[in-house]
C-alpha cells in the first residue's frame, strides 16, 4: 500500500496547527438579527402576514398618491352600473366615486390611526409599567390601582364619550381616545417583566458595575421587556383599527367625505340589498388588516425573544 | 479618633452588622463581622449556605436591598468609609474600584447584548471612553481572559457560549475597569471541575498582573487552599475563625473549621464514609443562647452556654471558642486569662 506518510489528510484534525482552544464551539456564529430573521421565517403564518401587511401598507400609501382626489370626486357620468374596468377595478358608487380609490384612502386612514394610537399605547404603557415595576412600593400600588380603575370602565364607551365631547370626526381626537384607554395592558405586561427582571442576576450584575438606575432601566431592562410590548402593540393595531371602524360606523368617527373603513361600512348599509359587494370591500380589507397584524405579532414575539434557541 | 490603617490594608471591615427585618422577625444575617484585606492578597470567606458570606459581600458593595439594612459598622476602603459615602459616590466605586462577579454565569449576563457590548458597557459606565475605544478594550479584555478568537466572540450572544466561557466574560467585564478589589461570590460553584480549575488559574494570573486584591467567597475549602492567603470562617453571621491559610489548614482551632476540613475527601485515604458535621445551621430567627455551634459541636462543654468571644489563640489566629489554644477544655481557675475572659463573658450575657 503506497500511502505517503508525511502528507496530512485534508480536513483531518492533524492537518490543523495546534491552537489553544479549550472549549469546542458547536454553534456557528450568527448575529442577533440573522437569528431573528431565521426564527421569523420559520413561522409560516407570520411570513404570510408580513407580506400581506406590506402589501396593504404599500397600497394605502401608493394608491391615494396615484389617484389624487379620485377618492372623493363625484361624477355624473359614472355610476354603480358601470362595469369594472382597469381605471375602477371595484366600480363606482351611487355618487360616481371610484370605490377602489376610496377603499385605499380608507385603509390609509385606518392604518394611520392604528399606528399612532399604538405609539401612544406602547409609550405610555412602557413608561408606567417600568416605573411601577422598578420603583415598586407605594408607587407601584398607586399606578396599579389606576390601571384597575381604567380597566374596570367599559373601554369602548369611554372612547365614545371622549370623542363625542372632544370633537367628532377629528383624527387626532380619535387617536388620543384610543391611545389613552388602551395602554393598561401594555403597562401590566411591562410591569410583570420588570418585576421579574429586577430580581434577575444580570440586573444585579449591572448594579455591581455601578450603573445608574436610569441606565439599568433604559439599557438593560427595557430591551428585555420589549418582546411583550411588541406583541401587545401589533395586536393593538388590530384593536385600534376595529375601534375606529366601530366609532365611524356609529357616526362618531370620521364622516364623509373623509374615508375610513368604518364609514364606508356605514354608507354601504343603505345598499345592502342592491349592492352587497359594497359591504364586502371594506369588510374584507378590515379582516385582512386585523389578521395580518395579529399573526405578525405572533411571529415577532417568537423571533425577537433572544432567550429562544431555535436553531436550523 | 483616627484609626491607624496600616499601609498594606486595602479594605477594612469593622463590626459590620446587616440585618433583615422580615415579616417573621429580625434576621441578623451579618452580626459583628470584622476582617481586612491586604493589598494584592486574597481573602477567602468560607462557611455553609446561609452563614452570611454573600450578605457580607453585598454589604461591602452596598447592594443590600429592602428589607435588609446595614445597621452599624464601618467599611474602610482607602480613605473612604463605604457605609457613609453618598449613593452617587458609591456608584462611582462600584465596578470601578471594586468589582464583583457572581455565582451564576448562565444568568448574570444580559441576554440581549453581545459579549463585546456588555464589556464595552461596563467600561463606558465609568470611563469617558468613546464607543470605538470601549469596543477595543472589550476585545482586549476577552483575549486577556483567554477566550480564543476574541474578535469573533465579542459578536456573540451569551446563550451561544458555554458556562465556562460566560464566567470568563463576567471576569473580563469585572476587570475591564482595573479594579483594586475583586469580590468573587462563588465564582466556580456552577462550573464543572475541569473548568473550575481553569477559572481559578485565570483569576490568580490576573491578580498578579493587575495587582489587585480578591475577596473570594466559597463553601469549597479546596478552592480556598488553592487561592487564598487569609481565611475567614463564618457561621450564622459571625466570624468563628480567622487566620492565614496555612494555620487554618494545619492547626484549625474552632470545632466548626475542623468539621469542615474533616468533611473533605482526601486523595489516597480510604474511608467508608465522609465525615459530616451533625445537625443543621440554627434557625436565624430563633438563635439559641451561648455558643451558636454548641449543639453540633463534638467538644461542647458546660461553659458553651455562655457565648464565647472571638479571641486570639495564637498570634494572628482568632477563634470564637472556649477551647484552649492547645485544643483542650479551659481550666477554669488556673489560668487567670481565661478566668478574666469568662467573667467578662458572663457579665456580658447577664447584661
Amino acid at each position: 500500500m503506497a500511502r505517503s506518510e508525511g502528507l496530512p489528510v485534508p480536513g483531518s484534525r492533524a492537518a490543523r496547527p495546534a491552537t489553544e482552544i479549550d472549549e469546542v464551539d458547536l454553534v456557528p456564529v450568527r448575529t442577533y438579527w440573522q437569528l431573528v430573521r431565521k426564527r421569523f421565517l420559520q413561522h409560516r403564518l407570520a411570513t404570510i402576514a408580513l407580506v400581506l401587511m406590506l402589501v396593504l401598507v404599500t397600497a394605502s400609501i401608493a394608491v391615494p398618491l396615484i389617484g389624487g382626489d379620485a377618492w372623493f370626486k363625484t361624477s355624473l357620468t359614472h355610476g354603480p352600473k358601470d362595469p369594472s374596468s382597469l381605471a375602477a377595478p371595484l366600480g363606482y358608487d351611487n355618487l360616481g366615486i371610484n370605490i377602489f380609490f376610496r377603499l385605499m384612502r380608507g385603509l390609509q386612514t385606518s392604518l394611520t390611526i392604528g399606528f399612532f394610537a399604538v405609539l401612544i399605547i406602547a409609550g405610555l404603557g412602557t413608561t408606567v409599567g417600568s416605573i411601577a415595576g422598578y420603583v415598586g412600593g407605594w408607587v407601584d400600588n398607586v399606578l396599579m390601582r389606576i390601571i384597575d380603575i381604567v380597566l374596570s370602565l367599559p373601554t369602548f364607551f369611554l372612547v365614545l364619550m371622549f370623542v363625542a365631547f372632544m370633537g367628532q370626526g377629528n383624527v387626532f381626537v380619535i387617536i388620543f381616545a384610543i391611545g389613552l384607554t388602551g395602554w393598561t395592558t401594555a403597562a401590566r405586561l411591562v410591569r410583570a417583566e420588570f418585576l421579574r427582571l429586577r430580581e434577575s442576576d444580570f440586573v444585579q450584575a449591572a448594579k455591581a458595575l455601578g450603573a445608574s438606575d436610569r441606565r439599568i432601566v433604559i439599557r438593560h431592562m427595557i430591551p428585555s421587556a420589549l418582546a411583550p410590548v411588541v406583541v401587545a402593540s401589533t395586536l393593538g393595531i388590530a384593536d385600534s383599527v376595529v375601534t375606529e371602524a366601530a366609532l365611524s360606523f356609529l357616526g362618531f368617527g370620521l364622516r364623509t367625505p373623509e374615508a375610513s373603513l368604518g364609514n364606508m361600512l356605514t354608507n354601504a348599509q343603505d345598499y345592502f340589498y342592491r349592492q352587497p359587494l359594497w359591504i364586502w370591500y371594506p369588510g374584507i380589507t378590515l379582516i385582512l388588516l386585523v389578521l395580518a397584524a395579529s399573526f405578525l405579532g405572533d411571529g415577532l414575539r417568537d423571533a425577537l425573544d433572544p432567550r429562544q434557541r431555535i436553531e436550523a | 479618633m483616627t484609626r491607624n490603617v496600616d499601609a498594606g490594608t486595602l479594605l477594612e471591615v469593622r463590626d459590620l452588622r446587616t440585618h433583615f427585618a422580615t415579616a417573621d422577625g429580625l434576621v441578623k444575617a451579618v452580626d459583628g463581622v470584622s476582617f481586612s484585606i491586604r493589598n494584592g492578597a486574597t481573602l477567602g470567606v468560607v462557611g455553609e449556605s446561609g452563614c452570611g458570606k454573600s450578605v457580607t459581600a453585598l454589604s461591602v458593595m452596598r447592594l443590600i436591598e429592602r428589607p435588609g439594612r446595614i445597621v452599624s459598622g464601618t467599611i474602610r476602603f482607602g480613605a473612604q468609609n463605604l457605609t457613609e459615602v453618598s449613593d452617587d459616590e458609591m456608584r462611582e466605586i462600584r465596578g470601578n474600584s471594586i468589582s464583583m462577579i457572581f455565582q451564576e454565569p448562565m444568568t448574570s449576563l444580559n441576554p440581549v447584548f453581545t459579549c463585546g457590548n456588555q464589556i464595552a458597557e461596563a467600561v463606558s459606565i465609568h470611563g469617558g471612553m468613546s464607543g470605538g475605544e470601549a469596543r477595543k478594550r472589550a476585545i482586549e479584555m476577552l483575549a486577556q481572559v483567554g477566550i480564543p478568537d476574541a474578535k469573533r466572540r465579542a459578536e456573540e450572544y451569551p446563550h451561544q457560549l458555554s458556562g465556562g466561557m460566560r464566567q470568563r466574560v463576567m471576569i473580563a467585564m469585572a476587570l475591564s475597569t482595573n479594579p483594586e478589589l475583586l469580590i468573587a461570590d462563588e465564582p466556580t460553584t456552577a462550573l464543572d471541575v475541569t473548568i473550575q480549575a481553569q477559572i481559578l488559574e485565570l483569576m490568580k494570573a490576573l491578580r498578579e498582573r493587575n495587582r489587585m486584591s480578591i475577596m473570594l467567597i466559597t463553601h469549597d475549602l479546596g478552592v480556598i487552599a488553592e487561592m487564598a492567603d487569609d481565611v475567614v470562617v463564618m457561621y450564622t453571621g459571625k466570624v468563628v475563625e480567622q487566620s492565614d491559610v496555612n494555620t487554618v489548614y494545619e492547626h484549625p482551632h474552632h470545632p466548626y473549621t475542623r468539621g469542615l476540613l474533616a468533611s473533605i475527601p482526601r486523595l489516597g485515604e480510604k474511608r467508608d464514609r465522609l465525615e459530616v458535621i451533625k445537625g443543621v445551621v440554627p434557625n436565624p430567627l430563633n438563635l439559641p443562647a451561648g455558643c451558636l455551634f454548641q449543639r453540633r459541636c463534638p467538644s461542647a462543654m458546660p461553659i458553651c452556654d455562655v457565648a464565647p468571644p472571638l479571641q486570639e489563640v495564637a498570634p494572628g489566629h482568632l477563634s470564637r471558642c472556649w477551647l484552649t489554644p492547645a485544643g483542650g477544655p479551659p481550666s477554669v481557675g488556673e489560668d487567670p486569662g481565661t478566668q478574666v475572659a469568662l467573667d467578662a463573658a458572663v457579665a456580658l450575657s447577664v447584661e
